[in-house]
């Protein structure tokens, strides 16, 4: 048997020959233990709601010791699967040892006032009940997953066996017959609890809504009021921070984009070169092609595609609706375009294909996603249709007895990779300069774990350009779809979201 | 453990499900149950079946849904006295671990499935074999913590008194064995003295080495309940303990017995000693005080890394409260001098006059749910109802009691756990009979003891689950598991409460009790050992009669009376009315301990401390726990995907200057290895919780098994093994 930590006997101490009574030390401080209920006395019963006043979640950050019951309860309540979890519990920690604090940071829904998953629906499947509840329509949603980008919590989350997605709904069934939810019933310390907030008080002062990383709960006026405790150290990191990593690559999302850019390039070509000439037969119905093709691939992002018309029904509010009716748009324009070689025709689709593109780069600038959360994320589009277009158009060119204008297609191609890449760059000097992890995140990413793509990008984006100048139609279109693609890629896997901190092991399962 | 699991089984999807136009709606339904409320219905059971969670020894009510012969839910039991209705998150996914993948559902001999009969004569006939060839020492036996109280005190009579088999003892020997110990030690019996009402109550709570937080979660509301008292933690680990903690000691691995000598003087020096407690129920006080005089504030500050003034601090306010409280768990216990050190605090609390009064006592917080009932009802450190092998009075009164020679009663323990392994090793030991319990991951330095279970000429294993150790069986014999039979757990401040079996077990599979009455059947003795016995409350009835008199006298408490209140506090006498019907809060009320002479014993302890290892080849102290989503060796929390959604994997935990000096960061993966053995790839998580030098690893993994590193040294007392510190290296993958 081995025994490698030999005991040892403990040298003999200096005797002291003097009590130490001498020494006067005060007792141990005490702590201010909440007066939170003991383990046999029953929660705060819900009182009713009168007009101006909306339930919320309450928590109480240093009553909270970790334990997850809360988040195995609400799984058991709502008969969740394992991938999908409606409340969460984070981590936070700092100090150094022996002074090291570590705190926990339970959050389900935050119910907001201003609710940014409501806001970006498409579909009207969530609605602000009287009650203060966000509630979500399951029947209404088509599984587009847009709640998901636009909550800074990360509340909404996509449920893989149902297509749709599910959130908390503070266990509304259980209020309506008098009970608190599960969460509040399971905490053993008291930590969550339900009570009563005056809206207008809340929108004036909501700063109890904020803890260290967390989003400014200005962004949607969480409701949750967190009760932080005296001793939180003033440098603090969450228990997700490492594990940063790739997001989804939404291939659909990178096709239809793109399929939508070359459509606007193309037409936006055609009616450059019609300035010096005509324009080509096979690039307007390229153009249609690749719009129509574009609205059955959106189609495969969905989690119900049959039910993708209901997405029309946000047009007041959302983004993401604005984006299909001007893509459906855009089809028609260009197969119009495609018919009728007038350029006043072309003209006008590629004014529907502009402003189709920008809908569809506005949708990504949401707050839940900083690095795609600003202008140069429409203007990266609007370049990337320049790019495709013009490349896609001078090869069609070849085919013409008499091409025209080539040049300005070169022009064009050429000045929407360079442009492209001047956006990407620009954005990520954006991003690498604040410290937040979510942007900074995507350029720890992209020069890190997507380093190589990185450079692929960029050297394919080089290589178009010289090729376009070259005069090499097809090489060049190849080096612009590679370009382009890696860019979408990387716009999508490199994006860092906003949440909720996380525990150790979030992110890794 | 890949692919699990149990709760969601592979949905049928509909083509209007397919195609979308559905989305599984019919599946997430709410449906209301009268007590409950709204419920995710496919979890609404027709019926709710009071039992005690069989997860650890704090021994929550819980309420177990059945529906159609299937649990589907649990609650905690709002009416109990532990818990008020409340959980933690093992739990609350309890039902989920009855129909989780991985069970046993029939007898296999050598890999091939056989009936009962055949498992069971053959166990019978091949034990019979070596023990004719190699006498009684050739087989042994090792149980668990986590049977009812009723299979512990069959199994005991069986094997000690039926098979006559010398060598038998339990996993409990891994975790509160210095407990047991240190107990006999000072007061003469194994016996925890409070009640978990006195942490909500105490003046002064002092924790040592229990991290409730993970490991007992709903003791936390006790202590977060203490809005008066002073709550102070000892332990290397900023534990999540320790943060609710009013003051922290982050004393250095195993030097817990420089600081209560430390503290003992502080008290001492300060006259904040109970003379008259002294004086009148402990001898030995004017050795403690020659003993503990060098151990100067500035001295133990020295030696376990803390400031001296909050040496100080603690032994002034652990003195001066009126009512204090020392309460402790793993981090005592899993140590080469657990049985000292534990005595030494029963000796800090007999000199304040902290024992037998609301808020007092060294108060042993126990491991496994039912480790309290094996203590009192098993047959392996001490004899049923704490009588000792080397009490001829004792031996008297079982002969008298079980109406049987009195030649027949063992005079001495067997084998402690680590000396039957050894014993197996040394080939003296050729079968071992292994009963729900894990040793492959559970025992120390694993290399050694797989080779001793490869020597084996037979390993039985009988438990509920497919586990690493059942792989090496040779026979393999199913059993029922909670939820599945019936009986009492006892808790660790001797609550004693009922568990009920609510659905079939799978397939073949039988309850523990069963299988000992067939094979005392098997052997012509079941008449005598289980006179009339035919299901557990009958074995109960039988202890309840051997326990009275006893310090744990069952004799007063009955499947109905723990029905009417939930739990019932031993001792309860036959004839004691006065504490029905909840039991005695508190033992030694009146200051008499069943030593001789009836004092404490305060005891003088001189530490054993660790090397310093810095700068040799294994700088680092590794430090071995839990973590609250699972339960031990996982068989159970393994199989339940929330929790392994929660806990999926190991890490290794390093302070942020150990990182930067090996240059990993959280998530990278690293090889610890020690003399012994190594874990080839494991995630690093950077944390302040541990101190530079000092790394920690959850234990429950048998992919990444700490007990691969951990060390063959043992508590010369208790046999319990040293878990807490052994020399590791750390190094970077790639």
């Amino acid at each position: 048997m081995i025994a490698d930590l030999h005991p040892s006997p403990v040298p003999s101490p200096a005797p002291a020959h003097a009590p130490s009574s001498s020494v006067h030390v005060e007792l141990i401080p005490r702590r201010q233990r909440r007066a939170i209920h003991g383990i046999t006395e029953a929660g705060p019963a819900l009182l009713a709601l009168e007009a101006g006043q909306q339930y919320r979640f309450t928590f109480d950050m240093g009553a909270c010791v970790g334990c997850h019951s809360c988040e195995v309860a609400c799984a058991e309540q709502n008969g969740l699967p394992p991938e999908v979890a409606w409340r969460r519990v984070g981590e936070i920690e700092g100090g150094t040892h022996p002074e090291t604090k570590r705190f926990n940071l339970s959050m389900a829904c935050n119910h907001c006032l201003e609710p940014a998953c409501l806001q970006g629906c498409p579909t009207e499947a969530y609605v602000k009940l009287d009650s203060g509840i966000v509630a979500h329509l399951a029947d209404e949603c088509i599984g587009c997953q847009y709640c998901t980008w636009n909550c800074p919590y990360s509340v909404p989350q996509f449920q893989p066996d149902r297509r749709i997605v599910t959130k908390c709904d503070m266990c509304k069934p259980r209020l309506e017959q008098g009970f608190t939810s599960a969460c509040v019933e399971a905490c053993p310390t008291h930590a969550i609890g339900i009570e009563v907030v005056d809206i207008a008080e809340w929108r004036a002062d909501h700063s109890s809504a904020e803890a260290p990383h967390l989003p400014p709960a200005s962004i949607t006026v969480s409701t949750t009021r967190i009760i932080l405790p005296a001793d939180m150290p003033s440098e603090t990191f969450a228990g997700s921070d490492w594990s940063l990593r790739p997001e989804h690559a939404h291939w659909p999302l990178i096709w239809v984009t793109l399929l939508t850019q070359l459509a606007t390039g193309l037409v936006a070509g055609g009616l450059l070169v019609s300035l010096s000439g005509t324009t080509t037969a096979s690039s307007r119905l390229a153009a249609f092609a690749a719009a129509a093709i574009a609205l059955p691939t959106a189609l495969l992002h969905l989690g119900r595609p049959l039910l993708a018309f209901k997405a029309l029904r946000g047009l007041k509010r959302s983004w993401l609706s604005r984006e299909v009716l001007a893509f459906a748009l855009l089809a028609a324009a260009t197969g119009l375009a495609a018919v009728v070689p007038e350029p006043a025709v072309l003209a006008s689709a590629a004014l529907v294909g502009l402003v189709a593109v920008y809908t569809s780069g506005r949708l990504y600038m949401v707050p839940g996603r900083p690095a795609w959360d600003t202008r140069l994320t429409v203007a990266a589009f609007w370049a990337s249709g320049a790019a495709l277009g013009g490349s896609a158009h001078l090869v069609l060119s070849l085919f013409d007895d008499e091409p025209t204008g080539l040049r300005w297609l070169v022009s064009l191609g050429g000045g929407g990779v360079i442009a492209g890449i001047a956006v990407q760059v620009a954005n990520l000097v954006r991003l690498a300069r604040r410290p937040e992890l979510e942007w900074r995140g995507t350029w720890v990413l992209i020069s890190g774990h997507l380093r190589a793509w990185s450079l692929i990008r960029l050297a394919t984006g080089v290589l178009a350009v010289v090729l376009l100048i070259a005069r090499l139609p097809w090489p060049a279109l190849g080096a612009v779809v590679v370009t382009e693609t890696v860019a979408r890629w990387l716009f999508f896997v490199s994006v860092v979201p906003r949440s909720m901190p996380g525990g150790f092991f979030r992110g890794k399962v | 453990m890949a692919a699990h699991h149990e709760s969601h089984p592979p949905v049928k999807r509909t083509l209007r499900e397919r195609i979308g136009l559905d989305h599984g709606a019919n599946r997430y339904t709410y449906a209301e149950d009268s007590q409950f409320g709204m419920m995710h219905a496919g979890h609404r059971p027709d019926r709710w079946v009071k039992t005690t969670c069989g997860y650890c020894s704090v021994g929550c009510g819980m309420l177990l849904g059945v529906r159609d012969g299937r649990a589907v839910a649990v609650k905690g039991d709002p009416t109990h006295p532990v818990n008020a209705g409340r959980l933690c998150p093992k739990g609350l996914s309890e039902h989920l671990m009855i129909a989780a993948d991985g069970r046993l559902t029939t007898p296999t001999v050598d890999g091939h499935p056989v009936s009962w009969d055949v498992a069971l004569d053959h166990v019978i006939d091949r034990f019979g074999e070596l023990i004719e060839r190699h006498g009684s020492e050739a087989v042994a036996v090792l149980s668990t913590g986590q049977l009812v109280t009723e299979e512990f005190y069959a199994l005991g009579k069986l094997v000690r008194l039926g098979l006559g088999i010398t060598h038998f003892d339990g996993n409990t020997t891994l975790c509160m064995a210095s407990a047991v110990a240190g107990y006999k030690m000072a007061f003469g019996s194994d016996g925890p003295p409070s009640s978990y009402a006195d942490i909500e109550i105490t003046d002064c709570l002092l924790l040592i080495g229990a991290n409730l937080a993970d490991n007992h979660p709903l003791l936390v509301p006790r202590v977060l309940a203490n809005t008066a008292g002073t709550i102070i933690t000892v332990d290397p680990r900023v534990t999540k303990t320790a943060m609710i903690a009013d003051l922290h000691l982050a004393i250095r691995p195993r030097t817990d017995v420089v600081l209560l000598n430390g503290i003992i003087r502080e008290v001492i020096a300060e006259d904040l000693i109970d003379h008259d407690y002294v004086r009148d129920h402990t001898e030995g006080f004017a050795e403690l005080r020659a003993h503990v005089e060098p151990y100067t504030a500035e001295f133990v500050a020295q030696e376990c890394g803390v400031p001296a003034d909050d040496v100080r601090r603690v032994a002034l306010t652990f003195g001066r409260a009126s009512s204090a409280m020392v309460a402790w768990t793993m981090g005592v216990n899993h140590s080469v001098q657990g049985t000292e050190t534990v005595a030494l605090i029963a000796t800090l609390c007999a000199i304040t006059g902290n024992i037998g009064r609301p808020g007092t006592g060294p108060f042993s917080i126990t491991g496994q749910c039912n480790a309290m009932g094996t203590r009192e009802s098993g047959f392996t450190a001490s004899m049923p109802g704490y009588r000792a092998f080397d009490n001829p009075e004792h031996r008297r009164e079982l002969a008298a009691l079980w109406q049987i020679d009195e030649s027949r009663i063992p005079t001495a323990r067997g084998r402690a756990y680590p000396d039957i392994i050894e014993g197996i090793i040394a080939g003296r030991i050729k079968a071992l009979w292994v009963i729900g319990t894990n040793p492959i991951v559970s025992f120390p330095n694993r290399d050694t003891l797989e080779s001793a279970l490869e020597r084996l000429e037979l390993l039985v294993v009988q438990d509920g689950f497919e586990t690493p150790t059942t792989a090496l069986a040779d026979v393999v014999l199913p059993a029922a598991i909670w939820g599945e039979k019936d009986g009492t757990f006892t808790n660790s401040e001797r609550r004693v409460s009922l568990v009920r079996k609510a659905v079939e077990p799978p397939g073949v599979a039988r309850s523990d009790f069963e299988i000992f009455l067939d094979i005392a059947d098997r052997i012509g003795l079941r008449d005598e050992l289980f006179p009339g016995w035919k299901q557990p409350e009958d074995a109960f009835e039988e202890w309840r009669l051997v326990s009275a008199g006893r310090l744990c006298d069952y004799s007063g408490i009955s499947y109905a009376g723990i029905a009417d209140v939930g739990g019932v506090q031993w001792p309860v006498g036959q004839a004691d009315t006065q504490h029905l019907p909840s039991g005695t809060p508190r033992l030694y009320a009146d200051g008499i301990f069943p030593r001789p002479g009836g004092r404490v014993a305060l005891r003088c302890v001189s530490p054993v401390r660790l090397p310093d290892r810095s700068g040799s080849y294994y700088p680092f102290v590794l430090n071995t726990g839990r973590t609250v989503e699972h339960w031990h060796t996982r068989t159970k929390t393994g199989r339940i995907s929330i929790l392994e959604r929660l806990a999926p994997e190991a890490w290794v935990e390093l302070n942020p200057g150990d990182a930067e000096r090996l240059r990993v960061r959280s998530g990278d993966l690293v090889r610890v290895a020690s003399e012994r053995g190594q874990i080839d790839a494991l995630a690093v998580r950077v944390t302040a919780i541990v101190r530079a030098g000092e790394v920690f690893i959850p234990f429950h993994y048998d992919e990444a098994s700490a007990n691969r590193l951990t060390s063959s040294e043992f508590d010369p007392i208790s046999r319990e093994p040293n878990y807490k510190q052994c020399a590791v290296r750390i190094d970077r993958i790639g």
